[in-house]
């Protein structure tokens, strides 16, 4: 078996942290975050996202009236 | 680099790595992440909100902050002629999807979402005219 280099053993460990997701967030915050995002929460999260786009005509667009 | 949504930004900031998403550094355009921060610090009145409310101190500091490692920001102004011109272009006024698309198109003509709701038509349509592919892993 081929050792492993040390860039390959670098990107590796980095590339296990990125995929452990953020190691400051609490398990309540991991289950949240499930629910936002691929569970029963999933509808309001979308909501939400959608309301901000509307309230917001700079991030949502919208029509200028020049003559307003 | 990865150009993803909201819903990957905070599933992998969770853990939750989905299956098919490329194994690369990810990023997210800046207004996407306006979009989740306008969430933290104007929660509305939803179950969503009180349960966001509701986490312990430091929780929400990873949306406000995302560990570099797990995700990036993208800084918004090298994108914003593009972003411009795309919006002029095609009429799609909003920054949300001008800058989304010109950093899908600097950064290897590819989007990838974690739903297709948060994708949208116009986005889809002017993706495909500039030859922007857009994924969707759930």
């Amino acid at each position: 078996m081929e050792a492993m280099s040390i860039g390959e053993d670098l990107l590796d460990q980095r590339r296990r942290r990125r995929r452990a997701g953020d190691p400051r967030l609490s398990p309540a915050g991991r289950e949240l975050f499930a629910r936002m995002t691929s569970g029963d929460l999933a509808e309001e999260f979308q909501a939400s996202l959608d309301d901000i786009v509307v309230a917001d005509p700079l991030l949502g667009g919208h029509t200028v009236d020049d003559d307003a | 680099m990865v150009v993803i949504d909201e819903y990957l930004a905070v599933r992998v900031l969770g853990g939750s790595w989905p299956k098919g998403l490329p194994d690369d550094e990810l990023v997210l355009p800046a207004s996407r992440h306006w979009r989740l921060l306008q969430r933290v610090h104007a929660p509305g009145g939803g179950q969503l909100s009180q349960l966001l409310a509701a986490l312990p101190g430091g929780d929400l500091d990873v949306v406000r902050h995302p560990h570099p490692e797990v995700l990036q920001v993208l800084d918004p102004r090298p994108l914003l002629d593009d972003a411009a011109a795309i919006a002029a272009h095609y009429g799609a006024g909003g920054l949300l999807i001008a800058e989304t698309l010109a950093a899908g198109l600097a950064q290897g003509r590819q989007l990838w979402f974690g739903s297709e709701r948060n994708v949208g038509r116009a986005l889809s349509r002017i993706a495909d005219d500039l030859g922007i592919a857009v994924h969707v892993v759930t």
